[in-house]
């Protein structure tokens, strides 16, 4: 008990990290889902695309040890490059995937999914190799940047990825609540059918979907590279499902769901992980997935609509 | 009263235009099915049982083995997905309790050696319990948290048996290996029924064969009965079959865990057969080829299993380099074969195919010639001891000498040429004929540098490109039905 | 002898709109009942609240005087009530035999082993249930038989789908058959012709109807009694001369007598679907 509480602040701290990042990825699904009725299963990969893409800029614009560009200024691109490079693969995605399935069978897009989502990993090992890829991330922010608040240390690079994934949510929150766009978006989400008759270019409204969607889990992707350093071609299989699970746990096609969701689920995850064992780490997602389903399938934030007959 | 003749007939009429409009594969296979079934049975069964006698080639007795394993593989996920519906993405993991149960059953793991007429069944019973229960929470809700469910089963499976080869329970300071971790289980005992041992490759194929046969058997039965029909009702409306009569709920179930129990018992048929299970036999990769299978099949036919299992099993070995042909690379063959026929199928009117082809040729040639002229040294150059294919690619295809560089360049072409397919399904049919040129001829480069070095992930990246292109442009694979889906 | 169907104070609202208000009528066994009222109305819920698609919020629902309510729909149809869609909702890629052999599910008992090793038993079942499929098809004269057995669902024109949506509903072997705009969609002699289905359907297959309709000349050439909605809440009830003449129904599908012409809903001798 005493160890207990003792790194309990630690853990917190951790759980919010993890949980920013999760966050991210849940959006994604979320968003999708909330427009298409639609799981998809290559999102994670998107994700993984995107921390390939951090590395590769990081790769060019620190080619041995110093950065060729100010530090800030390397974090920024990476961001923005992975998130447009990721936004670009999700149109393609919708694209070849999933634009010709809108009306077929129910399992047809999730099958292309499937396939554009093993088709990605195995592009990445192709030219990637198996091997895991580095980010050096103390080139760029030293690891003696931090906060100590005596009970808990927060590092720079996890104050970063906390206030990047904050501001996003913040972003897009405003998008989907006052923009036109985010009115088009909720409107197809509602009828697609109904919002095409009143004028919403409903192709436009679902390729930006998955265009922000994506870009949010590319951005994730880099921000997991620069916290856990390390990058491979299967991450994105573990961190999808993961994702699915806190869209579901927030309430799936919710958007503030996924973000309180993602938070939950890094929470929990953290704790058990430290507090249990390390080896059953993606077991406990799995666990939350169907006690969700069991105990209350619409979701924290959730709501059911009456199904029509 | 003859109220509605009009357009009532319309469909009728048109059997004769339709019946022309038919491929010739359909013409064959509609042929073969208007055989008499015991023709059709004998002709099925007489090639596969004779084959132990006409080659004594272990490799390819072990290559039909795994055809059939897939087979029934591919028929028991067929009940899931082609009959009820349901996206089933921890058949794997089913497949692979049977193995471990199995291995922990005949093996000196624990040294308990169980009687093979006991574990075999019993693996198939503790699948479908284990697929019930997993059924029960998400099935309730809707297909696609089923979907999700289960893919997180596979995954945590493939975990736990890494991990627990350092088992502590609560309460006991003993650790204990479970599963051997990545080692996995050696040492299985063999199949063993009535004093006879299976130990030989020709055995096991029978084992195999024999289990292909009856699972056909069984899963044409029951799709023609009234669980089939009930199912094939849930498929197509499930509100409705609900309406008249059906438990929808139970009957998915039902399915659900039926296809489990096929995929447990074969996979204690299999880890008998290997006489060992690792981790890495039941990941993600063995899902993917098995959904390939379905598809390429097409969703809900029995042949098409089958065959969907023999294509996708021969794949990897047609791209194994070192297989040669009247001295050429087997695997090249293919690819350049199998790029000219896809384009002949896909280019509309045929004609195009030449001028495209020329152009590609000459345009080919032209730009070797530059970059030769250019950097004389730095290019492969063509070699008369080469394969006649090898020797004109080396004139056509500017290819660097320096084997990094070649790489390199091969995986940004590779990049260049998906993000080029991509782009080609949005542009107007008319303005794909100068970039479909660049395409090609980037992928011929992209086959040179990195496809043919790497044929296990060229096997793995075609998987999941049929995957896609089978969905979005023939649903039905090659011996489905197309589904009509109109209100 | 006690009602075949009873509704009892029934309420359904969805969300803040109250579809179904205290609602209460009865169906004596060998009825033709007719549910009329405006789109929106609440009708089609109704039949959806008794074959348990929609579990009310309130009120009691009988067959047979046992509680239908809290039963799963498939129950519901175990006990012997059976329906059409009004949105036709057929098995459209199987064949019209195989639509009307998978509604016979719920009265087939083979088990799996016997399907597998096609026991006696079982093939007795199937041989009875095609048979049954047969004889129901033919209550619809030369339309389904013969070679369209064998064709799949979607390949039947409009008219014959709702006939087969019929004879689906009616393998189920049900005691009550509920039939949701049956017409919608059909010209005029396909609706006459459908009239004297219904009448056939209660002499010659003994089945109690629960019919809804928009077509007035269905409802008049049918019913042995009318029930008119309104907003969820029983408006009138009784012969069809006496609802069609009283004046909360004639408000309900006309509008109040001062003006108010949007809201005018006539009642349509041919309806469309909606």
């Amino acid at each position: 008990m005493q160890l207990f509480l003792a790194q309990l602040p630690q853990q917190l701290v951790n759980g919010l990290t993890l949980g920013a990042v999760y966050a991210l990825i849940a959006l994604g699904y979320s968003m999708v889902y909330g427009v298409l009725g639609l799981l998809n299963f290559a999102h994670g990969d998107v994700y993984m695309v995107g921390a390939f893409i951090g590395y590769g800029v990081f790769s060019v614009l620190v080619p041995v040890s110093t950065p060729l560009i100010p530090a800030a200024l390397v974090i920024a691109v990476m961001l923005l490059i992975a998130m447009l490079g990721t936004g670009l693969l999700g149109v393609g995605i919708e694209w070849i995937a999933y634009r010709r399935l809108r009306n077929a069978p129910r399992i047809a897009p999730l099958i292309s999914g499937l396939g554009v989502s093993f088709f990605l990993q195995n592009a990445i090992l192709l030219t990637q190799s198996a091997k895991y890829r580095t980010y050096r991330t103390e080139l760029l922010i030293p690891s003696s940047w931090r906060l100590d608040f005596g009970v808990a240390q927060l590092s720079a690079t996890r104050i970063l990825v906390i206030a990047v994934a904050v501001l996003l949510m913040i972003g897009l929150t405003w998008l989907v609540q006052r923009t036109r766009l985010g009115r088009a978006m909720r409107a197809v989400s509602i009828d697609r059918e109904a919002a095409a008759m009143m004028g919403v270019d409903v192709d436009r409204v679902i390729l930006l979907t998955f265009f922000i969607g994506s870009a949010l889990a590319g951005t994730a992707g880099v921000l997991v590279g620069l916290v856990f350093n390390q990058v491979w071609h299967f991450m994105g299989f573990t961190a999808g499902l993961k994702g699915f699970t806190a869209a579901v746990l927030g309430g799936i096609g919710n958007i503030p769901g996924a973000m309180l969701g993602g938070l939950v689920l890094g929470m929990v995850e953290t704790l058990a992980v430290g507090f249990i064992s390390s080896t059953y780490k993606d077991v406990i997602a799995f666990v939350v997935l169907v006690l969700v389903l069991l105990i209350k399938p619409s979701g924290l934030l959730g709501t059911r609509a009456p199904q029509k007959v | 009263m003859s109220v509605d003749k009009f357009g009532q007939d319309e469909w009728v009429s048109q059997v004769g235009t339709r019946r022309r409009d038919e491929t010739r594969l359909q013409l064959f296979i509609r042929r073969l099915r208007e055989l008499p079934r015991l023709v059709q049975i004998g002709l099925l069964i007489a090639l596969p049982l004779a084959l132990p006698l006409l080659t004594a080639n272990d490799y390819v007795l072990r290559v039909a083995g795994l055809i059939c394993l897939y087979s029934v593989l591919a028929l028991g996920l067929n009940i899931v997905v082609g009959f009820v519906g349901l996206l089933d993405l921890g058949y794997v993991a089913f497949f692979g309790m049977g193995g471990y149960g199995y291995a922990l059953l005949s093996s000196a793991q624990f040294n308990i050696h169980v009687p093979t007429l006991i574990s075999v069944p019993l693996m198939g019973l503790l699948a479908a319990g284990m697929g019930i229960l997993l059924g029960l929470p998400s099935l309730r809700l809707s297909g696609d948290y089923l979907a999700i469910v289960t893919l997180g089963f596979g995954q945590v499976f493939v975990q736990l048996t890494t991990a627990m080869n350092r088992v502590q329970f609560p309460g006991s300071d003993q650790v204990i290996n479970l599963t051997g971790g990545p080692n996995g289980i050696p040492d299985l005992d063999r199949l063993h029924v009535f004093g006879l041992s299976a130990s030989s490759v020709t055995a096991y194929y029978y084992v195999l064969l024999a289990s292909l046969v009856i699972v056909l058997i069984f899963v044409y039965r029951l799709n023609q009965s009234r669980l089939g029909r009930a199912w094939r009702a849930i498929r197509e409306d499930s509100l409705a079959a609900e309406a008249m009569g059906i438990p929808t709920n139970r009957l998915r179930l039902l399915g659900f865990a039926i296809g489990a129990g096929i995929a447990g018992i074969m996979g204690a048929i299999f880890a008998a057969w290997q006489q060992s299970v690792f981790p890495g036999n039941f990941d993600v990769t063995l899902l993917i080829t098995l959904y390939a299978m379905v598809v390429l099949g097409g969703v809900g036919s029995l042949y098409g299993m089958v065959l969907g299992a023999f294509v996708i099993t021969a794949l990897p070995e047609v791209l194994r380099p070192g297989t040669q042909i009247a001295g050429m690379e087997l695997a090249q063959i293919a690819f350049y074969g199998g790029t000219l026929a896809l384009l002949t199928i896909l280019i509309r009117p045929r004609w195009r195919l030449v001028p495209i082809l020329a152009a590609l040729a000459v345009g080919g040639v032209i730009i070797h010639a530059v970059f030769a002229g250019l950097a004389p040294d730095a290019l492969l150059v063509p070699d008369e001891k080469l394969s006649l294919i090898s020797n004109l690619v080396q004139h056509w295809l500017p290819i660097p000498l320096n084997v990094p560089l070649a790489t390199n360049l091969g995986n940004l072409a590779f990049f260049a040429v998906v993000i080029l397919l991509v782009l080609l399904t949005q542009v107007p049919k008319n303005a794909r004929i100068f970039p479909l040129i660049v395409t090609l001829y980037l992928l011929a480069f992209v086959w040179e540098t990195r496809l043919s070095k790497e044929p296990s992930t060229t096997n793995l990246l075609l998987t999941g490109a049929m995957l896609v292109i089978l969905m979005n442009y023939r649903p039905q694979g090659l011996f489905g039905q197309r589904r009509v889906e109109i209100a | 002898m006690p009602p075949l169907l009873q509704i009892d104070h029934v309420s359904k609202h969805f969300g803040g709109l109250q579809v179904v208000r205290d609602l209460s009528f009865s169906v004596e066994p060998g009825q033709i009942v007719s549910l009329i009222g405006p789109n929106g109305a609440g009708k089609t819920t109704v039949l959806n609240l008794i074959t348990g698609l929609y579990r009310p919020d309130d009120g009691r629902i009988l067959f047979e005087d046992r509680e239908l309510v809290k039963l799963t729909p498939h129950q519901i149809t175990e006990r012997g009530i059976a329906r059409t869609f009004q949105s036709l909702r057929l098995f459209l890629n199987m064949s019209v035999i195989e639509n009307v052999m998978a509604a016979a599910y719920s009265h087939t008992q083979a088990q799996l082993w016997q399907i597998v090793l096609r026991t006696p038993f079982y093939r007795a079942e199937e041989a009875r249930i095609r048979q049954l499929a047969e004889e129901k098809l033919a209550f619809f004269g030369e339309r389904l038989q013969g070679y369209r057995f064998d064709q799949p669902a979607y390949s039947l024109s409009y008219a014959n789908r709702r006939r087969l949506e019929i004879a689906r509903a009616m393998a189920t072997n049900p005691k009550l058959l509920l039939l949701d705009e049956p017409a919608a969609g059909m010209n005029p002699n396909e609706t006459l012709e459908l009239t004297d289905l219904i009448g056939e359907l209660r002499t010659r297959g003994n089945y109690t109807i629960l019919i809804i309709e928009h077509d007035m000349q269905v409802i008049e050439g049918v019913s042995d009694k009318v029930i008119a909605l309104d907003y969820g809440e029983k408006i009138a009830e009784g012969s069809y001369q006496d609802v069609v003449s009283n004046e909360r129904v004639i408000e309900a599908y006309l509008g109040r007598k001062h003006g108010n012409s949007k809201s005018a809903r006539p009642p349509s001798t041919n309806s469309s679907t909606d």
